[in-house]
């Protein structure tokens, strides 16, 4: 897994969903002007078509690429399991080591408030 | 006859085709028997126009009756609407009449209908026929448009719902396997994420590992369609060791690891809010997953300790066995449990072993003690040498690991058909046995520092010092003697002012104390060779040797050996300064002027609460090496008691002989 293109590429795949949604926008808004009883707007008409012709030629370039530079998929070569639970344990060894040092430390505080 | 005289038209005898299907097979209509063909053409006569004829008779008589009574004007209203009633009908029949006729020429081969003309619509009829057609066209295209943002709307939504649930899945994906049961999600409609918790590398395959059935992990939606792991409360076990009848002896410490696990089930609480926020959820989900994978790795090293206690090869120590339970005997004096427990459940043990719960009472071999009374707990877990608990359950997890991961490790370069390395695989019938004596050689340990410490708490010019063995069945502790540095000064001007006698004397002697599982051996430069002392060699430097011995015998070997350290040093400054002295085993002997012969004698007493080691001073003709002192003979002519003395106090006694004895 490389993390810092995946955020990257995960995040270009959004921007082709976010896309997709506002081409449907364009869409319904363009259908809604035909509707107009007045008649159609000419210039929005075509800007929205303009756009959503855009649009949906950004879609497939990215998706395009997106495909082409998917990684190949190797199942869990790298797991980390063995050294996650071997870190585990180090971590509980810590916290035992922090309870006797602070056992010490109350030990020492001890001491000075006799003396 | 009145009436018009109608034509009905019958369809040719011949068979005619009801339907036929993909496959080619023909349906014809069921045969109609001759009798029933005469029946249905009477049906066709049609003698309405006969009833018709009779009944406006009768209803026109009523219609004039009834009329000239009614009143007109309310009448008028719905006679208007009734004539247009009464056309349409008539409209109605006839058309109806002709479509019959139409269906019927068209049923027929030998007739066909050339064409149908509609007659030419006026052009008002063309408009409104073009305004209807439009109005439905725009209708239509507003219908789409709002289906169209509708759609977008619900598109957005899902989008971003989708966006925090993967975004939360590749976060999780970066630390746990996440996989995917494709058959699952094609019938459930589901996604069918899951994280799989388990290791194949980790466990030997020919080993009767299952895998747990906490290691997959169903990836769901919450309400917010935010991902949410959900799992079943108190499903979770694990590790918890524990000394029995010291439970509480170290359960008043601070101690962080019973404060993790409930930290970690207070962040699953949280991750159910409702705003808490994406970070947060995968924090709190990643915490769950740790805590499951740890409980899965406690469940096996609980498995794997099972397996071996209830194998004929460990020598026998299983004392107690129920589900998730095992109680092990170590020595004859300490008896330790090992569980598998639910986190909360390690609270109501220490809790109940306070209070004496049946369970806990027949476990605890030594005796009841007020569980508030943390501190008397404690003493008296030192008094028999238990350590704490938290301690060994750690080892006990690290050795599992070593044993399973070297294990795997090994498994992987057999397959490459090389010889594994030996000496670092533990078989596999060892581990609770080595852990067993780790733990008996602990508690016997802590009885030898006791001891130790005892000791030099009693004698202020020894010096206790640890030394880290890194092995968990050996101990070792040096007791040493450092000679102050004022005396090594004044020493050292003796050096310069005698001729000849330069010789280093030795400033540090040190005794070694070596446990190794339940042996002590002492070591030490200077044992007492005998060889040596009947040769009279000054410089007694012997290599380091060493001896066992038993914990009861030890405090008055070290002493001996601390003592004669001393008589070793006072021999050699002796020499330095140039008195003539010889050495026994305790003892160090002066000439004096006349022959007279004064010994300073030491004395060892370990259970002397004051000091260990005091001196006396003999002084006799005869040199008296076998002579034995007893404390109860008391002070005489020829014995002086000197008491507990410094080494600088010692010191000053050798330079007071020095001015008795002839130089």
């Amino acid at each position: 897994m490389y993390p810092q293109s995946q955020t990257t590429s995960l995040q270009r795949l959004q921007n082709v969903e976010k896309r997709i949604v506002r081409v449907l926008e364009l869409a319904g808004g363009v259908m809604e002007e035909m509707g107009n009883p007045s008649g159609p707007r000419k210039e929005l008409v075509n800007g929205s078509c303009g756009e959503f012709m855009q649009s949906v030629k950004d879609i497939q370039l990215t998706l395009r690429e997106e495909i082409k530079s998917a990684c190949e998929y190797r199942p869990f070569e790298k797991c980390d399991y063995v050294p996650r639970i071997s870190n585990e344990i180090c971590c509980k060894k810590l916290e035992y080591v922090i309870a006797q040092i602070d056992e010490m430390k109350q030990t020492i505080e001890g001491y000075g408030d006799a003396s | 006859m009145a009436g018009d005289l109608k034509v009905s038209l019958d369809k040719l005898p011949i068979k005619r085709l009801d339907a036929i299907e993909e496959n080619g097979f023909e349906r014809f209509p069921f045969d109609v028997g001759y009798d029933e063909k005469r029946v249905n053409l009477t049906r066709r006569i049609d003698f309405a126009w006969v009833v018709e004829r009779e009944d406006p008779n009768k209803k026109q008589k009523k219609e004039s009756a009834t009329s000239a009574n009614d009143v007109t004007t309310n009448n008028q209203q719905s006679w208007q609407w009734q004539s247009l009633v009464e056309n349409l009908q008539l409209a109605h029949q006839e058309l109806s009449v002709i479509i019959d006729l139409i269906n019927t020429v068209e049923a027929n081969d030998s007739v066909t209908v050339a064409g149908m003309t509609r007659p030419k619509q006026l052009p008002c009829e063309h408009l409104s026929d073009l305004a209807v057609s439009t109005t439905t066209k725009l209708q239509s295209f507003r219908h789409l448009g709002k289906n169209f943002k509708q759609s977008a709307k619900a598109l957005e939504e899902q989008v971003a719902r989708e966006a925090r649930f993967y975004g939360a899945l590749i976060r999780l994906q970066q630390n746990w396997k996440v996989k995917r049961h494709r058959l699952v999600a094609a019938a459930s409609g589901k996604e069918g994420f899951y994280i799989d918790l388990s290791d194949g590398s980790l466990y030997d395959l020919a080993s009767a590992f299952r895998p747990s059935s906490m290691s997959t992990i169903l990836v769901e939606h919450d309400a917010a369609g935010m991902l949410a792991v959900n799992l079943p409360q108190n499903s979770r076990r694990y590790l918890h060791l524990e000394f029995l009848g010291f439970s509480s002896a170290y359960y008043g410490r601070n101690y962080n690891v019973t404060k993790l696990q409930t930290l970690s089930e207070k962040s699953a609480k949280e991750t159910r809010e409702e705003h808490a926020s994406d970070d947060e959820c995968v924090r709190g989900i990643h915490s769950i997953l740790r805590d499951v994978y740890r409980a899965i790795y406690d469940e096996h090293v609980f498995d794997l300790v099972n397996r071996e206690a209830c194998s004929p090869s460990l020598a026998a120590n299983l004392t107690g066995i129920r589900e998730n339970y095992l109680r092990l005997s170590i020595d004859q004096e300490a008896s330790v449990s090992i569980s598998l427990l639910i986190s909360d459940q390690v609270h109501q043990t220490s809790r109940a072993s306070n209070k004496n719960s049946p369970n806990e009472a027949t476990d605890e071999a030594l005796g009841s003690f007020d569980g508030l009374n943390f501190g008397a707990g404690i003493e008296k877990a030192k008094i028999s040498g238990i350590p704490n608990r938290v301690g060994f359950e750690i080892y006990l997890r690290q050795l599992y690991h070593e044993y399973a991961f070297v294990r795997s490790k090994n498994a992987a370069t057999f397959s490459f058909g090389t010889r594994s390395a030996s000496q670092s695989v533990k078989d596999s019938s060892n581990i609770l046995g080595h852990f067993c004596m780790s733990i008996a050689h602990r508690i016997f340990s802590n009885k030898v520092l006791l001891v130790l410490e005892s000791l030099v708490c009693r004698t202020p010019y020894i010096q206790l010092i640890s030394h880290p063995t890194w092995r968990s069945r050996s101990s070792t502790w040096i007791l040493s003697m450092k000679i102050p540095q004022s005396i090594l000064q004044a020493g050292s001007q003796f050096q310069l002012c005698s001729s000849g006698n330069m010789k280093n004397v030795r400033s540090q002697f040190w005794t070694k104390v070596v446990v190794i599982d339940d042996s002590i051996k002492v070591e030490g430069e200077g044992a007492p060779n005998v060889v040596g002392l009947f040769k009279g060699k000054a410089d007694g430097f012997c290599a380091v040797d060493g001896f066992n011995c038993d914990l009861a015998d030890l405090p008055i070997i070290l002493l001996q050996q601390i003592a004669s350290h001393i008589i070793q040093w006072l021999h050699e400054e002796a020499l330095v300064v140039g008195i003539k002295a010889s050495r026994d085993f305790l003892s160090l002997a002066f000439e004096l002027e006349h022959g007279e012969v004064v010994s300073l004698v030491a004395h060892v007493d370990p259970d002397n609460i004051d000091g260990c080691i005091t001196w006396w001073l003999i002084m006799d003709d005869v040199p008296t090496e076998e002579h034995k002192l007893h404390s109860d003979v008391g002070e005489s002519e020829s014995r002086k008691f000197l008491g507990y003395l410094s080494l600088d106090v010692l010191y000053s006694t050798l330079l007071d002989f020095l001015n008795l004895c002839s130089c």
